[in-house]
């Protein structure tokens, strides 16, 4: 137990959410597990009680008899410090156990500006933060999620990843520890098993070399039986994969507090920025009947009124309108709510809700990403400025009358023609709006677009390309906003460009990086995905210390045939693919969806997971 | 028909706010799947309410809520099936059905009971030793802090009875309190001002809503659902 949490918590802010004892926790008999698993999210318990994954993993792990999982959240500021003051470590929300005593502390990477509150949750829990100073007792420290698929910056700090779908890997790793636990086999020996593990890759056991001009030059095994390429894991039975029909349901309100229903897994657009939809990859639906059936249970289970679909594009779900129809039908007697996709806004589906359903009229949002159709090509986002148009028109006659629209700035090959652009595709709402005639609209139109700086990522088209330097952001970003000034009922956000850059050069950062990401956390560094408490200063400060330049990360354009940090990991897709994407995207030439045919991205080496291409 | 509700509010669920406290008991009501009755209107909803809310703090080991339901339902089917879908720390003790005629609990609200609990540091029996001393006072006017700011008020009147014990392990107050025109009291208030009257620095404790309170026909005050 951790003796003195209770009294820290009557001098914090909202302090429901370090007190766990939801309906559905689980809370098991930690002395007599055979195997404790320590679930941490490096975020607050807001963000993280929202996060499907955590939810899915702390299923299947608590469902296995023998084991134990319980769910760890990064405290906010005010309660590190108050920790701190009063030597109190980290404990889990279930029993209150302090996380050293764990066999596996486990982080789900979704964020790269969440890494510094890894270092510090390890501290916080007296863990060694740095691998290599783990003795046999230390749990094992691993991780997995999206960011895992360059796990290079966090090298230093995490002793296994797991790459791609974490449903099955995550039982077989878990079974290696326990026994290895059980039959006192070392630390060393337990990372190895671990390593022969499809989708599992030790860091501990590659080694980084570079050559003269600080670019890698090769990441290779240390040991013969270690693998060259870790490959990804895939579900690919997502029909009867384990849905979360029973999740902990939070007191307080988190940022997603509904039932997210998985509809399918992956995206068949290939966007070229977008990072989820190449390692999803490949596409995978769930059956109209298994998700009325997993949206009954989850009702039943939860008590919850609202569900919303969950995938990286709902819309292309290929029954999404038997689904609506079938779900609604489900739920209307028991008054939970059901949210749509924005993009489905249309005449069908309004018809079947309209008399059994809340449609909430304030969430109508759509991400043209671009403000020209040349600069959509680019990025093969294959929106048209008549789609949207038409939808928008259909939604200001149904009612609606704000709509967010989602942009990024820096796309390569980006011009000021397509920065000005983005006001054009604001006035294209406003007058789809004044299109709908006095009596038959909503009063008091409101268009908000919103723009983030462009990121490269790992396993994308654009792995190869440079952001735009932090003064070439705000020039840009105030270009636009100054083009909105004319435009009375729109307005234009924008991100920070500091943070914005971290994220770039953690995204697309070598082993070198872990050594910045340990000094920025020295100088204090946390919870930085949060804007008040980023300090753009610390990080370039942790930059020089180390003798890296940011530059070098975030503002270089790679060489195509450049060893890259994730070259060692195996996401399904080819590098040819990738390339040849980007290629097309320099001419400005579109990619069709694969489900009109399949484009050879690579999966298709591996027999049997991609129903497109076979 | 309602549903009178005594539930208790566990010692992890304390922070839990009012809000908060209403949305889990909706949800826990639709998972039951009895027959509630929901209101009118675009959003239907479940008229759930409380008869007083509980401060951020303070368990609450009788609190009352009730709840429309339809003609049907029995006080023990209601305890059961809302007891099975409820989390250990957050369990109801008793439900009885009133007629709808049946004043609302909001109305009926006269005062409540609380106990207060703290260890025996130095400070916590200097605490305990004044505690005569601060029954004896006819007024103590403390700040209190409402929605329109800081307001001076005399926390004395709203006591009526209270006690001191001492047990091995610490001490235990036991409170029982009027609501006033201005309200009702606010026990860690009541405690801080003992605390500031005694001389001594915070004292770790935990305070606990025993009961509360209704007019009886004979004009004292009694635990509402005994009424």
């Amino acid at each position: 137990m951790c003796y003195d949490f209770d009294a820290l918590l009557n001098s914090v802010e909202k302090p429901a959410r370090y007190t766990g004892s939801e309906m559905n926790a689980q809370v098991k008999p930690f002395a007599s597990a055979d195997v404790t698993f320590a679930f941490c999210f490096p975020d607050t318990y807001e963000v993280a009680m929202s996060h499907l994954g955590m939810k899915i993993l702390y299923g299947i792990l608590n469902d296995l008899p023998y084991a134990v999982c319980e769910r760890v959240c990064m405290p906010w500021v005010d309660m590190l410090s108050k920790m701190k003051e009063q030597n109190v470590p980290l404990c889990s929300l279930e029993s209150r156990t302090p996380l050293k005593e764990f066999d596996i502390v486990g982080f789900t990477l979704q964020y790269e500006m969440s890494y510094t509150n890894i270092l510090e949750m390890l501290h916080l829990g007296s863990i060694p933060v740095k691998a290599a100073q783990r003795s046999e007792n230390d749990p094992i420290v691993v991780a997995g999620g999206p960011c895992a698929f360059n796990p290079e910056p966090l090298h230093q700090f995490i002793d296994a990843f797991m790459i791609g779908d974490g449903e099955d890997v995550i039982v077989e790793l878990t079974d290696i520890i326990r026994d290895c636990r059980k039959n006192g086999i070392s630390r060393r020996e337990c990372l190895k098993k671990l390593a022969s593990l499809r989708g599992v890759y030790v860091p501990s056991l590659y080694h980084d070399e570079y050559n003269e001009d600080g670019t890698l030059k090769s990441i290779t095994p240390v040991e013969d039986n270690i693998p060259q390429r870790v490959l990804k894991c895939i579900v690919t039975d997502f029909e009867n994969a384990y849905v979360p029909t029973h999740p902990p349901v939070p007191y307080v309100q988190v940022v997603f507090d509904r039932i997210m229903l998985e509809i399918m897994r992956g995206c068949t657009r290939g966007c070229r920025f977008c990072q989820a939809g190449m390692l999803y990859r490949p596409v995978r639906e769930r059956s109209v009947d298994r998700l009325v059936e997993v949206a009954r249970e989850s009702v039943e289970n939860t008590g919850y009124e609202e569900i919303s679909l969950s995938s990286l594009s709902s819309s292309d779900y290929s029954c999404i309108s038997q689904l609506a129809e079938k779900l609604s039908e489900e739920l209307k007697d028991k008054r939970v709510s059901l949210s749509l996709p924005s993009l489905r806004v249309d005449k069908f589906v309004q018809d079947t809700l309209t008399h059994t359903q809340k449609v909430k009229k304030s969430s109508l949002t759509f991400a043209p990403e671009a403000g020209t159709q040349r600069l959509r090509d680019v990025i093969n986002k294959n929106v048209t400025e008549e789609d949207l148009s038409n939808t928008l028109t259909n939604a200001f006659s149904n009612g609606w009358n704000a709509v967010k629209l989602y942009f990024m700035t820096g796309l390569p090959t980006e011009t000021d023609e397509d920065l000005l652009g983005i006001a054009e595709m604001a006035k294209l709402a406003a007058n789809a709006y004044y299109s709908v005639p006095k009596q038959q609209r909503v009063k008091g139109l409101r268009v908000t677009c919103s723009a983030s700086v462009f990121v490269p990522k790992p396993f994308t088209p654009f792995q190869w390309c440079a952001q735009d330097r932090p003064e070439e952001v705000l020039r840009k970003q105030h270009m636009v906003k100054d083009a909105f000034r004319p435009l009375k009922s729109a307005a234009f956000h924008y991100h920070d460009s500091g943070v914005s850059q971290m994220e770039a050069c953690f995204a697309v950062g070598d082993r070198r990086l872990s050594n910045v990401l340990y000094r920025a956390w020295e100088l204090g560094c946390l919870l930085d995905g949060w804007t008040e408490q980023f300090h753009y200063d610390l990080w370039k400060q942790a930059f020089d210390d180390c003798g890296l330049s940011i530059d070098f990360y975030a503002h270089r354009v790679r060489d195509l045939d450049e060893v890259l940090p994730w070259d060692h990991i195996d996401a399904g897709i080819s590098k040819s693919f990738l390339k040849r994407e980007y290629e097309k995207a320099l001419r400005a030439e579109t990619t069709r969806d694969c489900r009109e045919g399949c484009n050879g991205c690579g999966l298709q080496k591996l027999k049997g997971v991609c129903s497109g291409c076979e | 028909m309602r549903m009178m509700v005594v539930f208790e509010k566990g010692a992890q669920l304390r922070f839990i706010g009012h809000l908060d406290l209403m949305r889990t008991m909706q949800r826990a009501l639709r998972r039951t799947g009895l027959p509630i009755k929901y209101s009118n209107g675009f959003n239907p909803h479940i008229r759930l309410s409380f008869a007083v809310p509980l401060s951020v703090g303070v368990i609450g080991l009788r609190e009352l809520m009730e709840v429309p339901v339809e003609d049907c339902v029995t006080a023990d089917e209601f305890m059961q099936r809302m007891n099975a879908v409820l989390p250990d720390c957050l369990q109801i003790r008793c439900c009885k059905a009133v007629e709808d005629t049946f004043p609302a609990l909001m109305s009926l609200v006269a005062g409540a009971d609380y106990r207060i609990t703290f260890v025996k540091t130095a400070e916590g029996k200097k605490a305990a030793q004044c505690f005569s001393g601060f029954m004896n006072l006819t007024e103590y006017v403390t700040n209190r802090r409402t929605k329109s700011g800081e307001n001076p008020c005399d926390i004395r009147p709203f006591v009526l009875a209270g006690k001191c014990e001492e047990a091995d392990d610490g001490y235990t107050i036991e409170l029982h309190t009027a609501a006033l025109k201005n309200g009702m009291l606010k026990p860690a208030l009541w405690f801080d001002s003992l605390c500031e009257y005694a001389g001594c620095a915070e004292v770790p404790h935990l305070i606990y809503r025993t009961a509360i309170l209704a007019k009886s026909q004979n004009g004292s005050l009694i635990p509402m659902e005994e009424l």
